[in-house]
């Protein structure tokens, strides 16, 4: 029968299936060339893992979720994640999906796979969501826990930024607190509407405290993250150009 | 009956427009339409808003905003199925109608391109699926001009290259798929890069699921699946093969207004102050414009901007003032000369259309200026400087001290990414500290969120380090190994320095020096003779010996996809003997030069890229095509800037106290 156009080995299996014979009913299906009509029978005689190969094989991301989905329902967690992470189409669908829905999904599935790094992006994105300070610095902290087993470049690389980061949002709320009373003279930087220095990247930070001539602690952060002389002047020149603007 | 040509715009166009009215027509008495924005673009393209209302659309609405109200009994949603995301906002949606309403509301649903299984479990899970109608809109292609197919997939980018998901492959090979059903197959496919391939294989793998279904239920005849006689082939080019190209600032005058303004669905939102308080428009649906922008249609079948829009900018200048010259010369010698009432009367019939030309021309003089702006601007030069530099092969590190003093001048984040991406793409990632070194810069610059901006980047495998992550490794053997720019600076003259703007010989002239990777690879399969007198000019013989018409070998193919990033591939698709046969009986024989080739760019087309591809197709027409056919359409998942690529990875959020 094989090669001959136009025979549907779907109803054959089917038939073979309804007769008990679930290996001989596989068998055959994978003639069946139609995987919209292949995929749901297989997951009828349980065969998912077959399903999902043959709904990846497809293409068809409507095809692949639907298996995906029927799984998640059945399998418990752990062996859910065994199976996906063998197919890296599979793993991508989840994780894309689980980032619109599913957070903690995908904090399972990247810790179980040893992702450090995503999973400490993961937080790092958690603790942009928070909207009070608080939150964020302890999420912050978690993501760069997350990392200290590791020893590759990248992971000590992106240690070090969230430590920074941390040390840089904690220095703000400083200055907010201190130069509180100066706030209401000065015009607030376009894009910071609620505070003045909190969020701000370090460049910015030192931008608006020249502007507003606290040029001590401008220098403060230069020292405490290394900014190279020539950024720090060339901030300088454009911060000063911009307070004899608007005064 | 002249056949229609494979691929025509306007026929796509037709299709999609009937199959929506039809499908509005099935819903009695008005509706109001709850729109997804990004389909917007497509809508306006086909059908008018006017057209709407005809067909009962009372208001527009868009899915985004969800402030649908309960005017109308009927409420249409027009929605891309394929998203969860989407797929809840309308469930949302609907509940919020029938807690609110006081009325009872017929909802129906149509899904772009398709209703999928997933769309229905999770609607039956919020449990609406009962109460609303669903059906399908098949839109695949919108033509954006006669020659350019766009499946308008603003994801696609993000989605195959950040995401890994397969989607825009799977819902392209559905779009190639359907214009094979009634053209007949692909001759051959020949293409580039790994999603390419994949897409390949999943047109075969329809091919037989369309061979199975048929004597089942008794489809379509078999003479749909034998080769084309009009078409004679499909070139596949993934955008992973050559990113620089759109990481490069573009310099045609349509890419400089995509740069600049950012075109979408042939329109430009301008401010009013350079183009001027003019009358708006009419026609556009859901033009939710302020007064402070104005939309400007970038109009291909405009017969100024034609000529306009694929030109070097350095030369519109000379254009737009050619071209008010003639205008003003026509109509001043036409009033002088108009004695006769005759000469009158065939004065006062052009007016119209001399009317249209100077409102064109006003427009687009206006466009220009500010673009001649922006150019100016010493941010704009030097990063161009530095891209050039680049291009042309000059030692990266040289260039880091521009790159460093932008970033110190905190010019916009995406230029700064652009340049970098660009040294790491073109010569196989930076080195690993000058690399870390930018990257904390790039933190301390533009906020710590961005440490997410660059992971992405690095997953988009737009910004890494050289040797030090596997996949930037270079060796020629490694199958995931980058492009190699290097060698195919040369073997393929990606890099002119006599590059003339104003009279082009060659596509380089669209990036002022920079001949386009992608389209170097395209003219090496339907252009092989110029490009191989391109490359060796001097030994001539030899060269068109090698690129004889008649060898189906792709020997600059060849040698060049060695260095290109993922799997090369070139299939032939063949049907029935019997049938090809009849097929061939039925149609008659069709010239070589006649053909179209169809180029499809997986991952974005920049604007670029098309003026390039047309100049190509325009050497071939004068020639009559060198083997493989002239008429060369241009297909692909969207139109993409260096903005929208890099757009994808940065990371919007910040933190807040």
């Amino acid at each position: 029968l094989h090669g001959k156009p136009g025979v549907s080995f779907e109803e054959i299996a089917r038939a073979a299936y309804e007769e008990g014979r679930v290996r001989l009913a596989t068998e055959l299906l994978n003639y069946e060339p139609r995987a919209g009509k292949q995929v749901p029978l297989l997951l009828g005689m349980k065969e998912d893992t077959i399903a999902l190969d043959k709904a990846i094989e497809s293409g068809d991301t409507d095809l692949i979720y639907h298996v995906l989905l029927h799984l998640r329902k059945k399998l418990p967690l752990a062996s859910f994640f065994r199976v996906i992470n063998t197919r890296p189409v599979a793993t991508a669908l989840v994780e894309t999906s689980a980032h619109d829905q599913d957070r903690d999904l995908l904090k399972d599935l990247y810790y179980q796979d040893d992702r450090r790094l995503d999973g400490s992006n993961l937080l790092l994105t958690e603790a942009l969501a928070q909207n009070t300070l608080g939150p964020s610095l302890d999420k912050l902290k978690l993501a760069s826990k997350y990392l200290q087993d590791s020893r590759d470049a990248s992971a000590t690389f992106q240690r070090s930024a969230l430590d920074d980061a941390a040390k840089l949002l904690r220095m703000q709320e400083t200055f907010e607190k201190d130069l509180a009373q100066s706030q209401s003279s000065a015009t607030p930087i376009p894009g910071a509407s609620t505070s003045m220095y909190i969020g701000l990247s370090a460049h910015q930070t030192i931008f608006a405290l020249l502007r507003a001539g606290h040029t001590k602690r401008a220098q403060k952060i230069q020292h405490e993250f290394k900014i190279p002389d020539k950024t720090y002047t060339w901030l300088k020149l454009r911060a000063l150009v911009s307070a004899r603007h608007w005064t | 009956m002249a056949p229609i040509p494979p691929f025509s715009a306007s026929e796509i166009a037709e299709k999609a427009r009937r199959d929506l009215l039809l499908l509005l027509e099935g819903i009695r008495g008005k509706k109001n339409l709850v729109l997804e924005k990004a389909l917007t673009g497509s809508l306006n393209l086909l059908v008018k808003f006017s057209t709407l209302q005809e067909y009962g659309v009372d208001r527009l609405f868009f899915l985004e905003n969800d402030n649908v109200d309960s005017s109308q009994r009927n409420v249409v949603f027009l929605v891309r199925g394929e998203k969860a995301k989407t797929v809840m906002a309308v469930a949302e949606q609907i509940k919020r109608i029938r807690r609110d309403s006081q009325i009872e509301h017929e909802f129906s649903i149509f899904w772009v391109p398709r209703r999928t299984m997933v769309s229905d479990q999770l609607l039956e899970s919020a449990g609406v699926l009962g109460e609303a109608s669903v059906s399908e809109w098949p839109l695949f292609f919108v033509p954006l001009a006669d020659d350019v197919l766009s499946l308008e997939l603003e994801d696609a980018v993000k989605d195959i290259y950040l995401r890994k998901d397969p989607t825009s492959i799977y819902l392209s090979a559905k779009a190639l798929m359907l214009q094979q059903q009634k053209y007949g197959l692909f001759p051959r496919i020949i293409g580039k890069g790994d999603n390419a391939k994949r897409l390949a294989n999943l047109l075969i793998r329809m091919r037989t699921e369309v061979t199975a279904g048929e004597s089942t239920n008794s489809g379509p005849s078999f003479l749909g699946l034998t080769p084309s006689s009009t078409i004679d082939s499909l070139v596949i080019i993934d955008r992973e093969v050559d990113f620089p190209t759109v990481l490069l600032t573009q310099l045609t005058y349509e890419g400089l207004i995509d740069e600049v303004f950012n075109i979408t669905a042939n329109q430009a939102e301008v401010d009013s102050s350079v183009v001027g308080g003019a009358a708006p428009q009419p026609g556009q649906t859901g033009s939710a414009s302020t007064s402070m922008k104005r939309k400007v249609l970038i109009d291909p079948k405009d017969s100024l901007y034609t000529t306009l829009g694929d030109s070097n900018f350095a030369i519109v200048g000379n254009l737009l003032n050619k071209a008010a010259r003639r205008l003003q010369s026509s109509t001043e010698r036409n009033q002088l000369a108009a004695k006769t009432t005759a000469e009158l009367r065939d004065f006062v019939a052009k007016l119209p259309g001399y009317q249209a030309e100077q409102a064109s021309l006003k427009i687009h003089t206006s466009l220009a200026e500010e673009i001649i702006k922006h150019t100016h601007t010493d941010i704009f030069t030097r990063s161009l400087e530095v891209q050039q530099n680049i291009m042309s092969g000059a030692d990266p590190t040289t260039q880091h001290d521009t790159i460093t003093e932008l970033i110190s001048r905190d010019i916009p984040l995406p230029t700064i990414l652009r340049l970098l991406c660009l040294e790491s793409t073109t010569n196989a990632g930076i080195r690993p500290k000058d690399l870390e070194t930018f990257k904390r810069a790039i933190i301390q610059a533009y906020g710590p969120q961005h440490l997410l901006t660059l992971s992405s980047l690095e997953k988009m495998n737009l910004l890494q380090p050289r040797g030090g992550s596997s996949l930037g490794a270079m060796p020629a053997a490694k199958p995931g190994s980058v492009t190699n720019y290097t060698p195919l600076r040369k073997s393929l003259r990606l890099w002119d320095d006599e590059v003339n703007e104003a009279d082009p010989n060659d596509i380089s002239y669209v990036f002022s020096g920079y001949a386009p990777l992608s389209v170097r690879i395209v003219q090496s399969i339907i252009q092989k003779q110029t490009l191989a007198n391109l490359i060796k000019p001097s030994s001539n013989p030899q060269a068109s010996a090698q690129a004889n018409p008649l060898a189906q070998g792709l020997r600059i193919f060849d040698d060049a996809s060695k260095y290109v990033r993922g799997a090369t591939f070139d299939e032939t698709q063949t049907g029935e003997e019997k049938a090809v046969k009849a097929r061939s009986m039925l149609n008659g024989n069709h010239s070589d030069g006649a053909k179209t080739v169809v180029v499809f760019f997986l991952g974005g087309v920049t604007r670029a890229e098309i003026s390039a591809l047309r100049f190509v197709g325009r050497k071939l027409r004068d020639v009559g095509g060198e083997g493989r056919g002239s008429r060369i359409v241009i297909c692909s998942t969207g139109i993409v800037r260096g903005e929208g690529l890099i757009g994808c990875a940065v990371e919007s959020g910040r933190f807040e106290g």
